[in-house]
């Protein structure tokens, strides 16, 4: 496979989980316009593990889910009776509050003889350790997409059983769920937790397919992107969102027909499509049809 | 010290209000259409970048060129309007804000074709000295958009409540199907809101890219987020909120970077709007009780 | 199955001893937008870093995920250590310049460039509006 396909395969691998960390929420009832900001603490933690003190990659990967679900608490618990843009404009001041403070982190030890670590807006270079243990272009690809994979296969199981019905009628109607006996908060503060851990994880491997990362990458557009991949992927499964990824990132970069003009074209196709299927392409609809007419009993 | 909390207290008031005209901009399309967009703030751009060509390939002086912004923010706002919220005008809200985020994606790219140099100045509003008086720094361009701002808000507030047009406005925000059944048309109400909105931008606009002295495709997101940002600390939903987010917004900002530096500037704001959201006070969520803000 | 065992024995890995590569980028404006002939510059340890094959690709870190430049091979240049690429950029501004490299080093390498008419420079320390 080459390098490039390498690349756009990888990319739409990585953005996948911050997708799904924004459907999680969706399916919540809530529209989060900063899981960036925990893909970023993924990231920072997850490379000063690795680059500053030599953490293997998976505990360090850990680490930064950890720090990710417990950052992702910190932004839920003031914002939980927040509801529609109110919380949305939350979501998106706490992110941008993240982002700045990636800005003013500088901390910096001296490894083989060199400064390594973030440098507030300078970036966080060097975070080799894919480099440092032979790790192939294709293997780390393969390491996503295992990843991918395993979240998939919880996040599908989750959706067939009572606890993402659950979930799902607290997105619906809330009022309706904590009558029938449902822990509104507790729920919704669990899925925050995951939706960060998801995206902290996204978080760990961009920084080390990367090798650096900067305050700059965790911002508004990439948060308003994952939202937006989820909702044109469709709401109605976990592979909504990665359908949703894989078309726009398939496309852009897949498709040199369209020059400098991708993103006009991409741009007006995914308006239209919103007119023609208002509630993404694998919608709820679609799904339920899809589903009872395959496990139909004759 | 007094001096330079006098001094920052104007540039505050100075930034403040285009923020608040952003701001505006934001609200009546909230207000009337319970929607947000998020390509204002690249509609915006287009219109600054269409002035910019104008200025490059043909000289044009300073009306011409505030024209041709708020004519080119209008169009664009049409183009979104038409493709993004009247489509979706009795489905998902979430649909039309999607929508809006592509045609967003269309707009900086279509800017980048346009002009591709990533940074264009653009002619100052006023070039030359600014005024000092009793220790303090006056600059003429400053006094221009505050009066400007000035005059338009108070035009505003006489279409809103002493003309017909204000009178089907305010009726359909209120309540459109009780609005419809009295005769007005909501339709074309969001039609003209929305085209209000967007020439109160485009001045919003003209006047950021004329004191700056620069155009650069970062307009777009910067003056989504400013005017996001206003909206919400003056309290969702209310015009004079939305001039008092806007002015507040400014004076944070210009006394934010005098103390802690222009690092701080931003994240004091942003701080502050989380802790407000928080907190939860009545006049900052009272669109969630009467009418569902998603 | 793979991932998951690699994943597994990455866990007692050793790190290899790796000597970071360093790169330098010299480049002109062709005149024709945007397009520069660009020399890469590798050494390692003080030394040319000759050999290597070096795949160079651009994204503007200002509106990260807009623009995607098609990866180019560079071609060996005239001196050790030195490699050709034509880069066609997009837009004038600054570019985080991406540089894979493999054969006796396999690294990735990121530059900051401020592209405009003349050519690329170092791009300076960002400061705040």
């Amino acid at each position: 496979m080459d390098d490039f396909t390498l690349g756009v395969l990888t990319n739409i691998g990585l953005f996948s989980f911050l997708a799904l960390s924004a459907y999680l929420l969706l399916l919540a009832g809530e529209m989060s316009f900063g899981q960036q900001a925990f893909f970023g603490v993924g990231a920072y933690a997850g490379g000063v593990l690795t680059a500053l003190y030599s953490v293997p990659l998976p505990l360090a990967a850990l680490a930064a889910m950890l720090l990710g679900a417990l950052a992702a608490l910190l932004v839920g618990l003031p914002t939980l009776r927040l509801k529609g843009l109110y919380f949305a404009m939350a979501t998106l001041a706490a992110a941008e509050i993240a982002r700045l403070l990636f800005e003013l982190l500088r901390f910096q030890r001296s490894i083989d003889g060199e400064l390594a670590g973030p440098d507030g807006t300078q970036g966080f270079r060097g975070i080799r350790w894919v480099f440092e243990h032979g790790v192939e272009a294709a293997d780390f690809l393969l390491l996503i997409y295992g990843l991918l994979a395993f979240v998939l296969t919880v996040l599908l199981a989750v959706e067939r059983s009572r606890l993402g019905a659950t979930l799902r009628s607290i997105g619906e109607d809330p009022e309706l769920a904590a009558s029938l006996g449902v822990d509104v908060d507790r729920f919704k503060l669990g899925v925050a937790a995951c939706a960060g851990a998801l995206a902290a994880l996204g978080g760990v491997l961009f920084a080390h397919h990367n090798t650096y990362i900067e305050p700059r990458n965790f911002d508004i557009m990439l948060g308003v992107h994952s939202l937006a991949y989820a909702l044109i992927g469709g709401l109605g499964t976990a592979l909504g969102p990665l359908l949703g990824v894989a078309l726009d990132i398939g496309l852009l970069e897949g498709s040199r027909l369209f020059g400098g003009t991708r993103m006009i074209v991409f741009g007006g196709l995914v308006a239209v499509l919103l007119i023609v299927r208002p509630r993404g392409l694998l919608d709820e609809q679609l799904v339920h049809r899809f589903t009872s007419r395959t496990l139909r009993r004759r | 010290m007094l001096l330079d909390l006098l001094q920052n207290t104007i540039d505050g008031i100075a930034s403040g209000a285009t923020y608040a005209l952003l701001a505006v901009g934001f609200t009546l399309i909230f207000g009337v259409l319970r929607r947000v967009n998020l390509s204002f703030g690249p509609a915006i751009m287009l219109g600054c970048y269409g002035a910019t060509w104008l200025h490059l390939n043909f000289q044009s002086g300073l009306v011409v060129l505030a024209a041709a912004t708020v004519a080119g923010a209008v169009l664009a706002g049409a183009y979104v309007e038409r493709l993004c919220f009247a489509p979706h005008r009795s489905g998902s809200a979430i649909a039309a804000m999607v929508a809006s985020f592509a045609l967003w994606m269309q707009f900086e790219e279509l800017a980048t074709l346009v002009l591709p140099r990533h940074i264009y100045p653009f002619p100052l509003l006023h070039e030359g000295a600014p005024f000092e008086f009793l220790g303090l720094t006056l600059r003429p361009d400053t006094l221009a958009v505050l009066g400007a701002a000035v005059v338009l808000c108070t035009l505003l507030h006489r279409l809103l409540y002493r003309s017909r047009f204000g009178l089907a406005v305010r009726a359909t925000i209120e309540n459109p199907v009780a609005a419809s059944l009295a005769g007005i048309d909501p339709g074309r109400v969001f039609v003209l809101v929305f085209a209000l909105a967007s020439a109160i931008g485009g001045i919003a606009g003209y006047f950021i890219v004329a004191t700056h002295g620069q155009v650069t495709p970062m307009l777009g997101m910067w003056s989504t987020l400013k005017g996001l940002l206003a909206m919400m600390l003056g309290g969702l939903g209310s015009l004079p909120g939305a001039i008092a987010g806007g002015l507040a917004l400014g004076l944070i900002e210009a006394h934010s970077q005098w103390f802690l530096g222009p690092q701080l500037r931003d994240l004091v704001a942003y701080l502050l709007l989380f802790v407000l959201l928080a907190a939860n006070p009545a006049w900052m969520t009272r669109w969630t009780t009467s009418r569902s803000a998603s | 199955m793979r991932a998951l065992a690699l994943l597994l024995a990455l866990l007692p890995a050793m790190p290899v001893l790796a000597q970071n590569a360093r790169a330098e980028l010299a480049c002109r404006f062709t005149g024709t937008d945007f397009v520069y002939d660009c020399v890469i510059r590798l050494t390692r340890a003080g030394q040319p870093l000759s050999g290597a094959q070096v795949i160079v690709g651009a994204d503007m870190p200002s509106m990260p995920m807009a623009h995607n430049i098609a990866p180019v091979k560079a071609t060996p240049g005239r001196r050790p250590g030195d490699y050709e690429a034509r880069l066609d950029l997009e837009m004038t501004g600054e570019w985080a310049i991406k540089l894979r490299l493999s054969g006796p080093l396999r690294d990735q390498l990121v530059l900051h460039y401020e592209f405009d008419e003349q050519g690329a420079r170092p791009a300076k320390r960002r400061e705040r509006r």
